[in-house]
This record gives C-alpha cells, sequence and structure tokens, in this order.
C-alpha cells in the first residue's frame, strides 16, 4: 500500500525520475562505434580527395601575384555584375591587404572554393533527385533540417573523431553544415518551373532527360544560383568556426585574438570575413541575375 | 522555301484555289455529328476521334457507366464527386481543313485538344491518326515512346500563353522541336530562319521572347509549331491572351499561312466570330458534350440547341452567310414566266415585269433585261476589285451583278453599292439559283436566315463537286 503511495507521490513531484532515457550514452556508443569501425574508411578515402582539392585551390591562389588577383577580381565582378561590383571587390579585398591579412584571406578563400565546389558537386544531383522523386525528398528533407538546425559546433567533435584536426575535419564539417541550400533551392527551383513550359516539351515529344537539361534546369538556374550564394556564405560562417579544430585563414585570426584577448586581431580578421562575404555574395548574385532563366521573371 | 514546309502527304494538291469565291466553306463536306458519321464521297481524315471521354477523380474508371446512361456533368458531380471533363466525344478533321473547337471556359475544350497528343489521358473512347505514310494508328494505344514519335513529327502545337523558352533566342524557340528531332543543327538553323520569314520575323531570331509584344510572340509560338513539319498542329487558345485587333491581324495570318502550307489545325476558341472566320467546321461544347458539329454557316443558320442559339445570336454574318442560303431561288413562287426572247425563257418578279432575267435551255444565266433593253452584265467580284472610278462608285441602274453561290454577304452588301438592279446567283455548274434583292439582304443580317432551302440541301450538290 505505501508503495503505491510512493509511486503517486513520485509521479506528481518528479515524473521525470521514474524513467530514464540514456540518450548521452546512446550517442558516446554509436559515435564511438563509428569512429571505430569507419575511422578507417574516412581517412583513406574521404580525407584524401578533400585535402587535394583544397590544396590544389590554395597553390592557385596563392600563386597568384596579389595585383593581377585583384585586376582578375575586377574583371570578374565586372563581366557577373557590374564594373561597380567589380570596382567594389578591388577595393575591399585591397583593404583587407592593406590590413596584413592577405595570406589568412587567400586561405580561407580557398577552404570556402573547396567546401562549396563539393557542396555543389554532392548537392546538386541530390537536389535534382529530390524534384525528381517525392518519396526520395520526404527522406531527405527531415535529415537537411538536421543539418541545417543542428548547432556548428556540435559537427566539429565527431569530425575531430574521424579525421583527428586540421583543415580537412573543419572543411567536412563546413561541407555538411552548407550543403541543404543547395538542395533545398535545386529542388525548389526545379519544382518552380511553371507548367506550361513543361507542357511545352511534352508536347514536342522531348524524353524526361531533355525536359531536364533543356529546360527545367535553365529555368531553375537563377534559384540554384541563390541556393550556391547561401552556401557560399554558410561556409563562410563555418569556416571562422573550424579554426577551433584547426582550420587555418581569417577565422584563426579571429580565434587567436579573442583568446589572447587581443581585440584589434579579432577585428581585422572579423571586417576581413565581411569584406569577403560580401565580394563573393555580389558576384554570385550577379551572376543569378545574368543567368538565361532569370528572364522568365519578366514574363 | 515552300517545298519543305509543305507536308509530303497529297495535301499541297489540294491546295485552295485563289480568289475569295473559294474561302468559302460551303465547298466543303459537311454534316458530321456527333452521333453519326457520315463518311462522305472523300472519306479521308487525318485524325478521328471516336467516344473520347475524360473523368477527373480518384476512380473515373467507375463513372463510365453513368456517362453511359447519358447522365450530365452535374449529376454525375453530385452523386459520384467525379467531374465529368469529356462526354463521349467524336469527330474528324478532314486533310487539310482548319476544324475550330468552341465553347466557353470550363467546356472541357482545353482537356479535348490535350487528348488529342495525350497530354491529358482520356479515361475511355479512341483517337486515331491517318497518313499514307504509316496508314491508321491508335493514338490511345500507342506507349511512351510510340507517343514521342507522334509529338516529334506528327503533331505539334502552340499554347494560349505562347510556353516559349524564355532561356532561349526566338530562333532557338522555333528550332526546339527539330533539336528533339535530332536534326543536325545547322539545317534546323536554317529551316528555323525560313519559317520565321514565313511568320513576318526574320529580323528577330537572335532576340529573346521577353523582348517581343504578345503578337510576335504567339507568331513565334505559331513557328514552332510549323516548323517541325508535322502535319496535324493543335492551337489551343492561340489568340485568346491577344488585343482584339491584333487577334484579327493574326487570324488573316493563320489564314494566309494555311493557304501556303495546309497543314491539318485543330483550333480551340471561346470566341464565336474567330471560329467562324477561320473555321471549316466547329463542333460547339457545353459542359463536356459536343452539342453541334457543322460548318459556320450551318451553325449560323441552324443552331441545334439554345447553347448555341445564344451564341449565334451575337455572331457577325457578313463573313458567314453565303449567297446560296439567302438567295430567293427560281423556283419560288415569287417569280413568273413573262415569255421567251432571242432563244432565253424570260421570267422577272411578281410586280416588277420591267426587269427579266433570261435563261437558256441548260438553266444558265443568259441576259437580263431591262424594259426592251438587255443590260450589261458583269461578275460581282470582278467589279468589286477592278471598279470602274477610284472614287465612290455611282449606283448603276443598267448594271446587274452576278456571283456564285459561295459568295459571302459581305461582298454582296458591297456590290449593292455598284448597281441597283438585284444580284443574280449562280450554282458552281453555272446554273442560276435565284437573286438577292435588298430584303433579302436585310433579312440574312438581321434574321441569319436564308430563303425557303436550309444549307443541309445544298451539302449533297457541293460535295458533289469538291469530291
Amino acid at each position: 500500500m505505501s508503495d503505491l503511495m510512493d509511486f503517486l507521490r513520485i509521479l506528481f513531484s518528479h515524473p521525470f525520475e521514474l524513467i530514464d532515457i540514456p540518450v548521452r550514452e546512446i550517442i558516446t556508443e554509436a559515435v564511438n562505434w563509428v569512429v571505430s569501425t569507419f575511422r578507417g574508411f574516412f581517412r583513406a578515402y574521404v580525407s584524401p580527395p578533400v585535402r587535394a582539392v583544397m590544396e590544389t585551390v590554395q597553390w592557385v591562389l596563392q600563386s597568384i601575384p596579389p595585383l593581377a588577383f585583384l585586376i582578375g577580381l575586377f574583371l570578374i565582378g565586372w563581366r557577373a555584375a557590374s564594373w561597380k561590383v567589380g570596382l567594389f571587390a578591388v577595393i575591399a579585398l585591397a583593404f583587407v591587404g592593406f590590413m596584413g591579412v592577405w595570406d589568412a584571406m587567400i586561405v580561407t578563400l580557398s577552404l570556402v572554393t573547396t567546401a562549396v565546389f563539393f557542396c555543389i558537386l554532392i548537392g546538386l544531383p541530390v537536389g535534382i533527385l529530390c524534384s525528381r522523386s517525392d518519396l526520395f525528398y520526404t527522406v531527405v528533407r527531415p535529415i537537411l533540417d538536421i543539418m541545417q538546425t543542428t548547432p556548428p559546433f556540435v559537427y566539429l567533435v565527431p569530425a575531430v573523431m574521424l579525421f583527428s584536426i586540421g583543415n580537412v575535419p573543419g572543411l567536412i564539417a563546413t561541407i555538411i553544415f552548407a550543403m541543404p541550400p543547395v538542395i533545398r533551392l535545386t529542388n525548389l527551383g526545379i519544382r518552380q518551373v511553371h507548367k506550361d513550359f513543361m507542357e511545352a516539351a511534352i508536347a514536342f515529344g522531348s524524353t524526361p532527360r531533355q525536359i531536364l537539361w533543356k529546360v527545367q534546369f535553365p529555368l531553375a538556374l537563377p534559384t540554384i544560383m541563390a541556393g550556391i550564394n547561401q552556401t557560399i556564405m554558410l561556409s563562410l560562417s563555418m569556416v571562422v568556426i573550424a579554426a577551433i579544430i584547426g582550420a587555418g585563414g581569417l577565422g584563426l585570426e579571429v580565434y587567436a585574438g579573442l583568446e589572447r584577448l587581443n581585440i584589434g586581431q579579432a577585428f581585422v580578421g572579423g571586417i576581413a570575413i565581411v569584406l569577403l562575404a560580401m565580394v563573393l555574395d555580389r558576384i554570385t548574385q550577379g551572376l543569378g541575375e545574368k543567368a538565361p532563366g532569370s528572364r522568365s521573371s519578366s514574363e | 522555301m515552300v517545298q519543305q514546309l509543305t507536308a509530303p502527304s497529297g495535301c499541297g494538291l489540294r491546295r485552295k484555289e485563289e480568289g475569295p469565291v473559294n474561302c468559302q466553306p460551303s465547298s466543303l463536306p459537311l454534316r458530321i455529328t456527333n452521333d453519326k458519321r457520315e463518311s462522305g464521297a472523300e472519306g479521308k481524315t487525318v485524325i478521328r476521334a471516336e467516344g473520347v471521354t475524360k473523368i477527373f477523380g480518384p476512380d473515373p474508371e467507375s463513372v463510365l457507366p453513368l456517362v453511359e446512361q447519358g447522365k450530365t456533368k452535374s449529376e454525375i458531380q453530385a452523386q459520384t464527386g467525379h467531374v465529368l471533363g469529356i462526354s463521349n466525344a467524336s469527330f474528324e478533321l478532314r486533310p487539310g481543313e482548319v476544324f475550330c473547337i468552341m465553347g466557353l471556359s470550363g467546356s472541357g475544350k482545353s482537356t479535348l485538344i490535350r487528348c488529342i497528343n495525350r497530354l491529358i489521358e482520356p479515361t475511355s473512347g479512341k483517337i486515331y491518326l491517318v497518313d499514307e505514310q504509316h496508314g491508321e494508328r491508335e493514338i490511345t494505344g500507342m506507349d511512351a515512346n510510340e507517343l514521342r514519335e507522334l509529338r516529334k513529327h506528327d503533331m505539334s502545337m502552340v499554347f494560349q500563353h505562347f510556353a516559349l523558352f524564355p532561356h532561349r533566342t526566338v530562333l532557338s524557340n522555333v528550332i526546339y522541336g527539330l533539336e528533339i528531332q535530332g536534326r543536325e543543327r545547322k539545317e534546323s538553323e536554317r529551316i528555323g530562319q525560313e519559317v520565321l520569314e514565313l511568320v513576318g520575323l526574320g529580323q528577330w531570331s537572335h532576340s529573346y521572347p521577353h523582348e517581343l509584344s504578345g503578337g510576335m510572340q504567339q507568331r513565334v509560338g505559331l513557328a514552332r509549331g510549323l516548323a517541325t513539319e508535322a502535319k496535324v498542329l493543335l492551337m489551343d487558345e492561340p489568340f485568346s491572351a491577344l488585343d482584339p485587333l491584333i487577334k484579327v491581324n493574326m487570324q488573316q495570318e493563320l489564314m494566309r499561312i494555311q493557304d501556303e502550307l495546309q497543314r491539318t489545325i485543330l483550333f480551340i476558341t471561346h470566341d464565336l466570330d474567330e471560329a467562324m472566320r477561320i473555321g471549316d467546321h466547329i463542333a460547339i461544347m457545353d459542359d463536356g458534350e459536343i452539342v453541334q458539329i457543322g460548318t459556320p454557316e450551318e451553325i449560323l443558320v441552324n443552331p441545334r440547341t439554345e447553347y448555341v442559339a445564344n451564341f449565334v445570336e451575337h455572331a457577325d454574318p457578313t463573313g458567314v452567310l453565303t449567297a446560296g442560303t439567302i438567295a430567293r431561288p427560281l423556283g419560288s413562287t415569287d417569280f413568273e414566266w413573262v415569255g421567251e426572247a432571242d432563244g432565253l425563257k424570260l421570267f422577272a418578279r411578281r410586280g416588277e415585269p420591267d426587269i427579266r432575267f433570261g435563261i437558256d435551255p441548260d438553266g444558265r444565266l443568259g441576259k437580263v433585261y431591262s424594259g426592251e433593253q438587255a443590260i450589261q452584265l458583269r461578275d460581282l467580284h470582278e467589279v468589286l476589285e477592278r471598279p470602274d472610278t477610284e472614287e465612290r462608285p455611282e449606283r448603276r441602274s443598267d448594271l446587274a451583278l452576278h456571283c456564285d453561290e459561295g459568295t459571302v454577304l459581305r461582298d454582296l452588301l458591297r456590290g449593292r453599292s455598284h448597281a441597283t438592279l438585284p444580284t443574280i446567283v449562280t450554282a458552281a455548274d453555272g446554273r442560276l439559283r435565284g437573286i438577292i434583292d435588298e430584303p433579302d439582304l436585310i433579312n440574312g443580317i438581321l434574321e441569319k436566315r436564308g430563303q425557303g432551302e436550309t444549307p443541309e440541301q445544298y451539302a449533297g450538290e457541293s460535295r458533289a463537286e469538291t469530291g
């Protein structure tokens, strides 16, 4: 009788003490299992291509003389958007150089470029698959939600366990964190192609593949470019966080400045990141607006 | 240039002759009805639809028996929740004709045209395509591959909202179908440029669709439809989105191009005047059902249901009604025989013995007398095309005009400004049919009715000539 009374008392006062779900232990066990089972696989097959792309990009960017880099940047900005954007890009990055963090900026740029490269390489086909199969999208959607809403710091621990520290685990965490917009907006862009265009393509006897490449993809391109733009912004923000686990570049400037309470150094890194973000944003937005499919908006 | 655009089948040989007379639909086979098809002397079809039915809803098949029982759209909707899109539609398209399907929005006409190339799957019914190369093929029985081949080579489509690909240039839009056919780029571009010239947009090949006005965009849409050299062109309300003036302009353009290329066109519209202007045959749809099929004149003169009658009431008859329909026939009691002269039998209208018409033993028009004098006789169309003066014509009382029975009301009215005497109507074989006086013209405009004979009765005669 008193047992029942005890049970009811606890049920009313501390109900959560009745059942204990050991999530902490389960996750620890699971991560340990994954790490011990797949560490070899990841280090052998995932690290090398990521490292190779990153080192190539970095080598290319570092071997360009800064002046040539700025001139090239102006031309790219001019062609992609307008001469104003080109001029802005040159002034912004020259300022970064004059602040003394040019080399760090180049490292960050190559990290971002590599991350975005892999995001597009994986995200674009996945996005296309999502747009063509409702079932596939139903499966992918919660995964994307998890990828996007998990706090970026949470990625760092398993990344370090799998890949140790350095640029590569930072990049892997960045790729996972920054990929969802490419997938989501590729899917959205293709699904949004107006029924009229699809009907016209079908009425002329196009195969599904022809419809995809001749009609859907070009018309979805502005939306896809918006996704790539977001991916660039996300990877730029993640690259800073990744400095905690040993990624270099501007993130390291900020992180090191904070650690030593050197406010000036941290701010220089921060300003350089903001300027780089603005430059990349303006250029990719210009590309999106110039994409051929964006003409549909004028109709 | 025209050669490669013309369908290789015998269509080119069946070109309409020049001149306004032959634009008249009355020279085409008549009387195809929803329930009973008449295989006329000509008998040739390009598209044949038999009992096409489309039901929208979760279980369309289950509703079919109700459709067969003849339940209406609203009854079926109340009973089962399914929407009857098309109910048992049957019709056929002859080679080289423009067949209009006309109805209000929601009447199922856009669904019907999409069933023809199976952008929408019909729930039941059969659709056939007939050509010389492949004989008769059942479109409704084709698999995905055959269907793609059909859409690539045999049928193309023009859309209400143009549906031009915004990321492609005008030329690149026009050659889309050729690209899908797998043609060589250079050849495609050459054909594309030719078709663009044909629709009057040769200069615009490298522009983008958004740089063009609505009318020009639809010309591109038309060019895209023509470029594949498909025998059948499906046009889904192609001019509905255009301004009224541009719309009329485009209709004329279409007729000009059609005269040149002789494709078989299925044309959807909600505008009866448009259907009457360009259609050789018109099918009128109401609530998913084809309620009447006929030539424009048949529908104008004999609307079969109240729904059709309501449309017809506001239609412009001047381009549709023909002299044969409104003429007061020679055999009617309005005329009396008044003697013989120069080997011709003379007759005159009762009460007007002064004006006498003489016909020879074969029934052909010989001379016309005013008093004792034979007066000048001229062909109506010749007078309209080559008037005596540039200025406002004088209405002569010493000139009699004659025309054939296919002449439209509009031309008859214009003829009245040249002569005061009644217009004489002859059949295609030259025999005199009757005469048209002012009251007949007024009656034609206001009542949209002819005198005496109904057009059905002409049909037998005119078919014999076209056959």
